[in-house]
Formats: C-alpha cells, structure tokens, sequence
C-alpha cells in the first residue's frame, strides 16, 4: 500500500500544503487589525503546526518517489500541466519558514526561530532554482508542447522564485539586518526576483495568447486561472517586506534609503494589488462561465484556488500598514474569512476525492 | 461522503481552531507567565522631549517575561512610545527605533515579539497600538507605539535611538542600578542629512 500511495503522490500535494501554510499568515496580519481579532494570532498558530505537519507527512513519499519511481518523475516532469507544480514543495519550505520567522518566535523564542527559518530559506532556495532550470530545460526541448497546453499553472514556477524574497526580506527585517548573511540575503532575494518577474511576463504573454487564440481550458483547469492573481499579490508582499527590513536598518539598507523609497513603494504597490483584485473579478467572471457550461467538477486542481487567493490576503494586510489602513483593514477581515470557507470546503472536497479513489488514478 | 471522510475532514478543518482556542484560554488564564516591572513613565513629571510641535512621551518596561510554548522565558527591554501634536496642523509619523548597547553595535525592534505581548501592554496601559509603517496624527491628538527589543543578560547600559524628525534622533539613555534600570538622560542629536 505505502509503494503505491508513493508511486502515485505526484508533485500537486506541496499545493496542499502551500494552501494551508499562507492561512498562518493570513490569521496573524488579520489579527493585527483590532483588538477584538488578537485570537485569530493563535488561530494562525493553529494553522502554523498543521502546516508543519502536513509538511513532514508529505515531504515522505515525495522524497521517496523520486529513488522507487524515476520514470514517474520523469513522466510528470515532462507534462505541461502536472510538471509545473514540482516546485510547490520548495515553496512550502519558504512558507514554512515565514511562517517559523512570524510565529516560530511564539513557540521557539527569537534565536530558535530564525536560525530556523533560515534553514528553511536554503533549503526552498536550492529546490526552487533547481526545478526552475528543470523545468525550463523540459520545456524549451520538449517538441511536443503546443499553444494550447498553455495555461495558468505555468505561472507556479515563476511565483516559486517570487516568493524567495519575501522570506529573505522577512529575515532581514528582524534579525539579520546587520549581520553578514544579510547581503547574501540581499543578493539571492534579488536575482530570485528578477527571475520571476521577467518570468512572468514573458510565460504570462504566452497564456494570454492561447486564451485569446485557442480555446480556453477544460473545467478541469478553471481552478488554475486564480494562479493568476498570485505574481502581483508576491510582488506586494515583497515590495512591501523590503521596505520594511530597510526600516529596521535604522533607514538604510546597502545605501537603499527608507525615505525616498517609500513613497513610490507605496504607489507600485498599490498599482500592483489593483491588478490582482481585477484578476479575481476576471477569475469569478470565467468561473461563472464554467459553471453556466456545467464543466466544474473537482479536481485536485482545486487547491489553485487557495494559496493565490491567501497571497492577495496577506498583500491586502501589508498594503494596510501603508495606505488607505481603515479601507483595507475591512478588505482583510472579510478577504480572511473567505479563504478560510474556500479552504474548508477545498479540504471536505479532496477528502472525497480520495475516498474515490481517484488518488491511484493519476490523469497524465 | 462517507461518515468514516467526513470525520477526517472535520478533524482536520477544526484542528486550528482547537489548537488556537486551547493557546488563547492557556495565555489569557495566566497560565503562561507574563509579568512586568514598569521603570520609567516620563508623562507623569512632563519628563518627556518635545520638538517642533511633536511631543515624545515614553514609558519603560525592563523586564516584560515572555515565554515561547516550548522555550523557557526570556526577559525583554518593553517601550511604549505616546506622540503628541500639539501643531495646529495634522502631521505624519514615520517612526523607527534603534537599540544601541556599548560597543555600538545597532539592533532594530523585534515587531514579532511586540505583536505577542502588546495585548497584555494595551491592558496594562490603556494604549492602542499603532501597527501601520506610518500613522496620521491629528492637532492635539495622541497615538501610541509598542516597541520591543531583546535584552542581553550582562548588559549594563544601552541607549535607544527614536526617529521621527529629519533633521534629529532623540536618543534615551538608561543604566543599571542594582537590580534596576535608572532612565538618567535623554537628548536630540542632531543627524547627518547630506548625499553620502
């Protein structure tokens, strides 16, 4: 049983996890908003050690499965849908380690905590790169990839190497600023950067293309179209992350200053949040047409639905810290609530799912 | 669904819930220990640094215990900042702080830290924190900032550096007395401002 649960555990599951780890975060910025929501900190601690469970328990059978079943690997690596999601796992060690840098220190005390989430940091680095140049390799030389294979999975491997700056700015902001890890923070948080966002634009004008072009996607890959609404939402959290670890430079991080950073941080930033609200209008309008078609079923695909949504959260939270705080602030309790629905219900779905026996089905 | 599914996915979708009401009935029965030692508040002798038309108030914790769940407790240095405009105009304030000991090495707040134990302070003191990067404050009208920082246990003095003007650091100075923290001077220090 355990050879066939590993042989069959495709690169998808680090979704899972991805898409509860960003609720820990979520919660905690939600319950900085009043005093009435302080609670939600522990609901987030709650959501921190389900992450770290699900982290271990997953990480198994995804390590294993690449020394029984190489030739699954290589298989799932070649799809263009299911191959672009080998980097959730890297994301989940960066996750995870955000998570340990903002909760760890309720759990571990400061020192533990971000030496700990510093490992977390390298290792999502080495995963995240790795896959990134795999992935890039595959697709470049696979000759059978066309137009209409393109869709909003493909934006995962760019949102991997965006979400490398927010934990290496995170790090920075409390602890490392001064120390001599802090340029080497600096420097892979800001290559990771350039490679998503260039990444992003050129995969995005790819996808464009087909949903202008060819058909849209089947149902199976509606769920897909919210990864849209991740890059922006990253770029925000980063954005704002980085200004923050410039603050706690006392102003001043390798020659970056604070105060005429600032103001054009806040306006980028919320330029960069309107587009991914306008990408969730776009997403419920193309979701309403799937549904009018009746071509929605579950997938496992579904958990698209979660981490990029709890990215627009958490950019609606640290937008809050510098503009329009009493309008956003209502914007991340009602936004928060949401997520959690979206997640319970993605969760009481995929149990289904699996008690369907669909898990030892895989659809290459 | 199957009833044997429906409990697993109960379980799983109530488990932070559990866990985060078990963590907050545990902290807010005092069962965790959270205890602090108030050293300075400079509003009760008008101690406090006012300068063009902003007034800095502060008050000093030496010693807020706080316990990581699985760590033992570790003490830390607890200010809370109160701004005061008494300019007829509204000002914006974008303050930051800079924890200096001897050796003049530079450490920044801990937010984290601040975030867990600002509950048990806004109690304490009857403050609301600020958590925007920066904050409005109308003519007359007081705000107020918790900041924390980590606290070495040879230290013997430190001072803090508070920024909110452009052109000055109001710096605090405190040093050990016995078992206590002695607040013994306070200063602006005027900044460099130029294109290094």
């Amino acid at each position: 049983m355990f050879k066939k649960i590993v042989k069959n555990f495709g690169p998808e599951w680090g979704a899972v996890v991805m898409g509860t780890a960003a609720l820990c975060i979520t919660m905690q910025l939600s319950s900085e908003v009043a005093r009435g929501f302080s609670s939600l900190l522990y609901v987030g601690l709650g959501f921190y050690l389900l992450t770290t469970v699900m982290l271990i328990t997953f990480l198994i059978p995804w390590t294993l499965r690449f020394f029984m079943y190489p030739e699954e690997i290589k298989k799932d690596l070649e799809h263009p849908i299911r191959g672009n999601f080998f980097p959730t796992m890297p994301i989940c060690f960066i996750l995870a380690g955000t998570g340990t840098n903002k909760l760890g220190p309720m759990l571990f005390g400061p020192w533990f905590a971000y030496h700990l989430s510093i490992v977390f940091f390298l290792l999502g680095v080495i995963g995240i790169f790795t896959f990134g140049f795999l992935l890039v390799r595959t697709q470049f030389l696979n000759k059978e990839i066309r137009h209409e294979h393109a869709n909003f999975s493909w934006f995962i491997p760019p949102v991997s190497h965006l979400i490398i700056p927010v934990l290496g700015a995170c790090s920075m902001d409390v602890y490392w600023a001064e120390t001599s890890l802090a340029p080497v923070l600096f420097i892979i948080s800001m290559i990771a950067l350039g490679v998503g966002v260039l990444n992003f634009f050129f995969v995005g004008a790819a996808i464009w293309h087909r949903y202008i072009y060819t058909d849209i996607p089947n149902g199976k890959l509606a769920s897909t179209t919210m990864v849209g609404i991740a890059p922006t939402s990253i770029i925000v959290i980063v954005l704002i992350k980085f200004i923050q670890a410039i603050e706690a430079s006392h102003g001043s991080l390798f020659g970056i200053n604070f105060m005429s950073l600032f103001s054009p941080v806040k306006i980028i930033a919320s330029v960069l949040w309107g587009f991914s609200f306008w990408w969730l209008v776009v997403v419920i309008i193309l979701l309403h047409n799937y549904i009018k078609m009746k071509d929605h079923p579950f997938v496992f695909g579904w958990w698209a639905y979660t981490f990029p949504l709890e990215a627009f959260v958490v950019a609606t939270g640290l937008l809050a810290k510098c503009v329009a705080t009493s309008f956003l602030h209502g914007m991340l309790i009602t936004l928060n609530t949401l997520v959690v629905a979206v997640w319970i219900v993605v969760v009481f779905r995929t149990i289904k799912w699996l008690e369907s026996g669909a898990f030892f089905k895989p659809q290459h | 669904m199957k009833v044997r599914s429906i409990i697993i996915a109960l379980a799983i979708v109530l488990t932070p819930f559990i866990i985060g009401m078990l963590l907050f009935l545990a902290r807010g029965s005092g069962r965790i220990p959270v205890k602090a030692h108030l050293s300075t508040d400079t509003r009760r002798n008008n101690e406090g640094m006012a300068y063009k038309g902003i007034e800095v108030n502060w008050t000093f914790y030496s010693d807020w215990k706080y316990k990581p769940l699985f760590f033992h407790v570790d003490e830390y240095f607890v200010f809370v900042f109160h701004y005061t405009n008494s300019n007829a105009h509204d000002v914006v304030l974008m303050p930051s702080y800079t924890f200096v000991p001897p050796g003049n090495k530079r450490y920044s707040a801990n937010e984290e830290i601040s975030m867990y134990i600002e509950d048990g302070i806004e109690r304490t003191l009857n403050v609301n924190d600020q958590t925007p990067i920066t904050f409005k404050l109308s003519s007359n009208e007081v705000k107020d900032y918790i900041v924390t920082f980590e606290k070495s246990p040879k230290l013997k003095q430190f001072y803090v550096d508070v920024d909110i003007w452009k052109d000055v650091s109001l710096r605090i100075y405190y040093r050990k007395i016995d078992d206590g923290w002695e607040y013994y001077k306070s200063e602006r220090v005027n900044k460099y401002i130029g294109r290094g």
